[in-house]
């Protein structure tokens, strides 16, 4: 397996605010590297800067080898991006916006009608060829966002939020898709709030808060690392003795989620938890990366 | 001095391809605006307001109002497109079609973009020019006015250097203006006084209005091809183009750039 991408210590200032401090992150083929962290983590501001939107104040970036602050063009060559907006040219076809894109590139694809032809089979676009983007049902629209992001074969993929607002069938049809693009090669940048998808399709996760990464690597040691190994669940209007007891285990008030605290704890705190409340109805379950987001949005 | 080598580029030949591309498709309705305006023009200025005003002294010498209108009504459509297609049309790519940050996901970078809608803009007025003046063509064939009609290919060049110009110009606001409604902003305190008080459809003689003039390029840009097609001074006006037309592009695109960056990349 190749590395496509290597970025160390990436900092970057927006607005007088340090809004990414000292990220690293690295992607081989066939991998898909789940970039997540709540809302403010710095989770855009860092994809904008290995894609190339945005120069980082401090850090550097490789992608297949090529510096990405000496040669942003050819970096860019090998690099797609799905953005988390439809950003496709509403001037054209669906068809028309797989080929402009390639105009975008140089080299050019080779054999472009052939590609392009490709592409709308691929992602089941052939019946909405002539037609003009915005005619598309959501699900649709995200598959043209993709397609277009491989247009011109690229190592690396940037998929922003690729399922949000979407449908179950039509995240699951997008998920089967970025799961065979894994299986040919490509190294892929996922982004997304929704922790089954996360889960289900990253080899490895790594977490920002804060503009800072606070763990990484697979979602089940993510999770042990920052959540705990289980959470009990156990309504809030029992808590007073409750509350005491995290208290006294130098916590503060859990994540509340409809009326009922989900409070990770170790192997250790859950038998000393049972000790302290064995006439206490509440069930246990394992972590979910929800649990960290709940966790990390709680953390000043 | 990146941001001036982009304009030679093939990402920025690329973005004024694709901007083409739609035009070609749209042709048959972009090809009516310049058609037409001419026509209406010459009718609501030459054949209206020149029935008052047979002819009036340019130069020293008498000329009919019709055909002193034609080279500002060229001059005229030149500032127009420039700065409608880099205002309205940049804006609505920019900010609801959101054309340019899908191009700015491949090999195109701010630069290019930029400069490909500065090239467009300068292209398109060209081929505005190109129309217009097949329609003075047929005006003067049939006797209406009297105008060097051999002499129009040559103000093709100095079209897109103008209009290059006004384009830099127009995205300055394209960067600024929070909504398309604050484009009436832009459109009425600059559009329409450069445009209406630039010698394009009457002579200005007042003084703070000649005095202004020095500044407005669509006033040069008016002479000069007054100069080229009716007989006149070339030199004075063209090199008045040509350098405010520079100092558009060389101040205003550095500028528009850095505007841009923040608007569109947030950087």
């Amino acid at each position: 397996m190749s590395v496509l991408l290597d970025a160390r210590n990436l900092v970057k200032h927006l607005g007088g605010r340090r809004v990414v401090d000292g990220v690293d992150l690295a992607c081989e083929s066939s991998q898909i590297v789940g970039l997540l962290g709540p809302n403010g983590a710095g989770k855009t501001t860092t994809l904008r800067m290995l894609y190339g939107f945005l120069h980082p104040d401090e850090g550097r970036i490789q992608v297949n080898g090529v510096e990405l602050g000496r040669d942003l063009v050819r970096a860019k060559r090998s690099i797609g991006v799905c953005t988390q907006d439809d950003t496709f040219d509403g001037d054209f076809t669906v068809e028309q916006n797989l080929t402009i894109a390639a105009t975008y590139f140089r080299p050019r694809p080779t054999d472009l009608a052939r590609r392009v032809g490709e592409l709308l089979d691929r992602f089941e676009l052939g019946p909405y060829a002539g037609q003009k983007p915005e005619t598309l049902s959501g699900g649709y629209r995200r598959r043209l966002m993709i397609a277009r992001a491989l247009v011109h074969r690229p190592r690396l993929l940037f998929l922003d939020e690729p399922t949000t607002g979407l449908d179950p069938q039509a995240r699951m049809g997008v998920w089967d898709l970025v799961d065979g693009l894994r299986a040919e090669g490509l190294g892929i940048i996922l982004t997304t709030h929704y922790m089954d998808e996360a889960e289900r399709l990253s080899d490895a996760l790594t977490v920002l808060a804060h503009g800072r990464v606070v763990a990484r690597g697979t979602a089940k040691t993510v999770l042990g690392d920052l959540v705990g190994e289980h959470v009990v669940v156990v309504e809030a209007g029992q808590g007073a003795a409750v509350a005491a007891w995290l208290t006294a285990q130098g916590r503060g008030e859990p994540a509340s989620v409809l009326g009922a605290w989900h409070v990770p704890v170790s192997g250790e705190e859950l038998a000393e938890f049972a000790r302290a409340f064995p006439a206490l109805r509440y069930e246990v379950r394992g972590p979910t990366l929800d649990d960290l987001f709940m966790k990390l949005s709680l953390t000043p | 001095m990146t941001w001036l080598v982009a304009a030679l580029e093939w990402q920025s030949r690329a973005v004024v391809a694709r901007h083409l591309s739609v035009y070609m498709r749209n042709w048959y309705t972009a090809f009516l605006p310049p058609a037409f305006e001419p026509v209406t023009m010459l009718l609501a200025f030459g054949v209206g307001l020149g029935g008052y005003v047979a002819t009036l002294t340019w130069q020293g010498r008498p000329v009919e109002y019709m055909s002193y209108v034609a080279p500002g009504l060229l001059a005229y459509a030149t500032f127009m497109t420039a700065i409608f297609q880099s205002l309205f049309a940049a804006f609505i790519r920019m900010r609801y079609q959101r054309t340019w940050e899908g191009q700015l996901t491949t090999q195109v970078a701010l630069p290019h973009v930029v400069w490909g809608e500065v090239l467009w803009a300068g292209l398109l007025s060209t081929m505005y020019v190109v129309i217009v003046s097949a329609v003075l063509t047929g005006l003067h064939a049939a006797g209406f006015l009297h105008i060097k009609v051999v002499l129009l290919p040559v103000l093709l060049p100095v079209v897109f250097v103008a209009a290059c110009g006004f384009a830099a110009l127009g995205l300055c606001f394209t960067a600024i203006v929070p909504t398309i409604d604050h484009m009436n902003l832009p459109v009425f305190l600059l559009v329409l006084p450069m445009g209406l008080l630039s010698s394009t459809y009457f002579p200005l003689e007042h003084p703070v209005l000649v005095a202004l003039n020095v500044v407005n390029p669509l006033h040069h840009l008016a002479q000069a091809f007054r100069g080229i097609l009716l007989g006149g001074p070339i030199a004075g006006p063209l090199t008045g183009v040509l350098i405010l037309s520079a100092l558009l592009l060389g101040i205003l695109v550095p500028l528009d750039l850095r505007l841009l960056r923040r608007r569109v990349l947030g950087d």
